[in-house]
């Protein structure tokens, strides 16, 4: 089973993510609230694949994925957007994003991303 | 995807999570307004928190909701990025915490089943019109119309960069052409665009691609939709190779061309995408985890039901006149594990006061505002913990006491000044524990309250029992608690409907606690709710009359003793009073009062039980005292509740040996003696 850790600052936002990825064949490893637990997280948990919330307090998703970059340059981390953050996209996916997807997606759309992305 | 939202938990979490944000943004805005200015971090927390209730809204489809999120996070995203001066600080809030309001309502709706069916594109027209308002006084932040600008210079710089890097058309050297049709509905094609060129990256080189500005300009995505987007570069790969990269890599893909110009590499590449190694588990723990109520009651009388168990079989009656030394030994074990067992359980339900004292911010803002008053609010003691049900019942009560204060209590600026008081008013809002009760006092320095108008009032509406000179300073002002009273003349938006501070005296009472008033004229007035740490379990004592049982809370008895004949007087009433250190007090006989048959009718074979409750106090003739035992509260069942009020009794409760205890009322009791309700 593949691991995914979760990040996001909406409690809600990480109970549908875990509720469709754990549905789906996914082992949900961990959940972070913001880029700064991301970060240490990640170091504990190697997951195969995150999920990037983008708006965070504390550390921003674009930071986090700067940051898990810095020591694993073969991070998998897609990342949740909002319509309209383009340039947030844009950079996280010069810094190395795998790819995202566009809040409120469907399940079909998450998981397709997912698999995609771990070469499922 | 309906049958994950149509799950509850995932709507629990939504309510749950938007009423937190909501009460987060209104404390935001109460400070921002206590220091009269948006501060950076004030501002990018507004903004975080409207996000995340616009994606969280329009996951759930409640598109009215995301709406209005979405507009407010788009004004404070400019506010945020373009930092424009003289900002109405005032009309600003207006606008947040109306919106907050019609998110609230939203979901309350939601929460009652309903349909959330509220238009908002009222406000939010209010809304953008404000923020064009903005943009038009502060033209150097107007940038294209509809379009947000870029965060920071960074983020700036980055665009260009996206662009730029890739953008030069003309290479001699391309040997492959592709053209990627995206699927429908998998938005923003063109970020998905730039996604591919940079993949590709990996495997090629002198990339050019049409449309250009696929970054820049979101007229972009139409063309991508409808033309597909397409690229030229020049790669070593084979033909195979590209085409299972870019079926692979391309999320999305609908359709792809590809198209070999001229031959080109020889090089085999090898891919390096491998998994390098197996990651190490470790596992990640959670130090908070949300439980729903539900669960927790039940947990509650499941706990219940074991101190009655334990109860029942420490106390067996087959166990009488048995020497047991190792059942004892076992026994206290036991005993000590379930009240640690209670304490523990007890504890989880306890949540403190400060939500609950902090959303008073809201309403003190809300009508000092609209009465054109100052008032302050002072929260004290707000960590102080009770019981989760007891959170739940007080919130309305103490709502209804800061408005009455504000509009009954607080004057106006002018008319302190004159009577030379800070021209602030100040509401103290504090919680303090007090053994088995939690103390919430509201006090205010106000114009306090008037004797003599409370008097003719009751007068007026037949509320006075007693002479009026026998009243103290406390039972005249806690007339107004009494049901249709309102010395209110005109009703106010607010208040002064006349159903107000008893239905605070009747929500109070409804858990246990009491309501007591204390004013200074032209001073201020302090009223003090007196709740029961928990709603559950209590220690009482247990008395008999005649077959039936009786619990009495310990917390109320002063003292028990037996009575002599000579201490008994007769008032000019026939009623019997008990004379004890000087002091009178009534006797009631229990088994006269709930008309039981008994033997002990002599005052001197039964036992007294004298009670108190809010400093009044009366004794209580029963036929002996069985014992003190911890004892869990159940309501009368509601073919007695409806008959009609029974007096004295709040509930009852199962003891060890499976009898049946009422439990008794002192309050009701003290209070239906004073009103002369009670005949004894």
């Amino acid at each position: 089973m593949k691991k995914v850790l979760i990040v996001d600052d909406a409690a809600f936002m990480r109970l549908t993510l875990k509720t469709i990825l754990e549905k789906n064949g996914f082992e949900v490893a961990g959940e972070a609230e913001n880029g700064a637990v991301a970060v240490k997280k990640y170091k504990e948990i190697k997951p195969d694949i995150v999920t990037m919330d983008i708006t965070m307090p504390i550390m921003d998703g674009v930071q986090a994925l700067k940051e898990i970059k810095t020591f694993d340059p073969d991070a998998r981390i897609v990342m949740i957007s909002a319509v309209g953050q383009k340039p947030f996209i844009c950079e996280a996916v010069m810094s190395g994003a795998k790819s995202f997807i566009v809040k409120p997606f469907n399940e079909k759309h998450l998981v397709k991303v997912l698999s995609q992305v771990l070469g499922m | 995807m309906s049958d994950i939202f149509g799950n509850d938990p995932m709507l629990d979490m939504f309510i749950f999570e938007t009423a937190q944000l909501i009460e987060q943004l209104e404390q935001s805005i109460i400070e921002i307004e206590r220091v009269n200015c948006y501060t950076e971090d004030s501002i990018n927390e507004i903004f975080r928190i409207m996000h995340t209730i616009k994606s969280s809204s329009a996951m759930m489809h409640y598109e009215n909701i995301s709406l209005i999120a979405h507009t407010i996070e788009d004004l404070f995203y400019f506010l945020r990025e373009e930092n424009p001066e003289n900002i109405d600080c005032l009309k600003l809030t207006d606008i947040v915490l109306e919106g907050a309001d019609f998110i609230k309502h939203e979901t309350d709706k939601i929460v009652e089943g309903r349909k959330s069916d509220g238009d908002g594109s009222e406000l939010i027209n209010s809304i953008r019109d404000y923020l064009s308002e903005l943009k038009l006084n502060n033209p150097q932040a107007d940038d294209e119309e509809g379009k947000r600008p870029s965060k920071n210079e960074d983020a700036g710089n980055i665009l260009e960069d996206c662009s730029n890097q890739i953008s030069s058309m003309d290479f001699p050297n391309q040997n492959y052409k592709a053209v990627v049709y995206f699927e429908e509905g998998c938005q923003m094609e063109n970020v998905r665009a730039f996604l591919v060129i940079n993949n590709l990256k990996e495997i090629a080189e002198n990339i050019s691609y049409v449309p250009e500005d696929i970054i820049d300009n979101d007229d972009s995505i139409e063309i991508i939709k409808n033309n597909g987007f397409l690229i030229s570069f020049k790669s070593d790969r084979s033909y195979k190779e590209i085409h299972e990269f870019l079926s692979h890599n391309v999320v999305f893909l609908k359709e792809l061309e590809l198209y070999e110009i001229k031959l080109g590499g020889y090089r085999q590449l090898v891919a390096d995408n491998q998994d390098s190694k197996e990651p190490q588990f470790f596992s990640t723990r959670q130090s908070i985890i949300s439980v729903n109520v539900h669960k927790l009651d039940k947990l509650m009388d499941l706990v219940g039901e074991l101190v009655i168990s334990e109860a029942m079989v420490l106390k067996n009656p087959d166990l009488n006149n048995l020497v047991l030394n190792n059942f004892q030994k076992s026994a206290r074990q036991l005993q000590k594990i379930t009240g640690e067992l209670q304490d523990a359980v007890m504890s989880i339900r306890m949540v403190p006061l400060s939500a609950t004292f902090q959303r008073m911010n809201r309403i003190v803002r809300d009508m000092s505002k609209k009465l054109e008053k100052e008032v302050r609010l002072e929260l004290i003691g707000e960590e102080t913990e009770v019981d989760k049900n007891i959170i739940d019942h007080i919130s309305d009560p103490l709502m209804h006491l800061i408005r009455n204060s504000i509009d009954h209590g607080i004057e106006k600026s002018e008319e302190r000044k004159a009577k030379n008081k800070p021209e602030f008013g100040t509401i103290t809002l504090e919680a303090k524990n007090t053994g088995g009760d939690v103390l919430i006092i509201v006090k205010d320095d106000g114009r306090g309250l008037n004797k003599e108008s409370i008097l003719s009032k009751a007068r007026k509406n037949g509320l006075v029992g007693k002479t009026e000179r026998e009243l103290t300073d406390k039972e005249i002002y806690s007339l107004i608690l009494m049901a249709g009273f309102s010395t209110k003349e005109e009703v106010t938006e607010y208040s002064g409907r006349g159903v107000g501070m008893d239905v605070v005296n009747k929500n109070i009472d409804a858990i246990g606690g009491t309501v007591s008033i204390d004013s200074i004229e032209g001073e201020g007035t302090e009223i003090t709710l007196k709740i029961p740490l928990t709603l559950a379990i209590i220690d009482s004592m247990t008395i008999k009359t005649g077959e039936s049982l009786f619990s009495v809370p310990i917390t109320s008895i002063r003292e028990s003793f037996k009575a002599r004949n000579e201490d008994i007087i007769i008032d000019s009433e026939g009623n019997e009073m008990i004379m004890i250190r000087g002091q009178c007090y009534a006797a009631v006989r229990l088994y006269e009062l709930y008309k039981i048959n008994t033997e002990v009718k002599n005052i001197t074979d039964g036992i007294m039980l004298m009670v108190e409750n809010n400093g009044d106090a009366l004794c209580i003739f029963a036929d002996e005292i069985i014992g003190e035992q911890e004892v869990v509260i159940k309501a009368l069942p509601g073919y007695i509740r409806n008959l009609k009020k029974v007096r004295g009794l709040s509930g009852c409760t199962l003891l060890g040996d499976g009898s049946i205890s009422l439990i008794l009322d002192v309050g009701d009791l003290t209070a239906s003696l004073k009103e002369g309700r009670m005949k004894i």
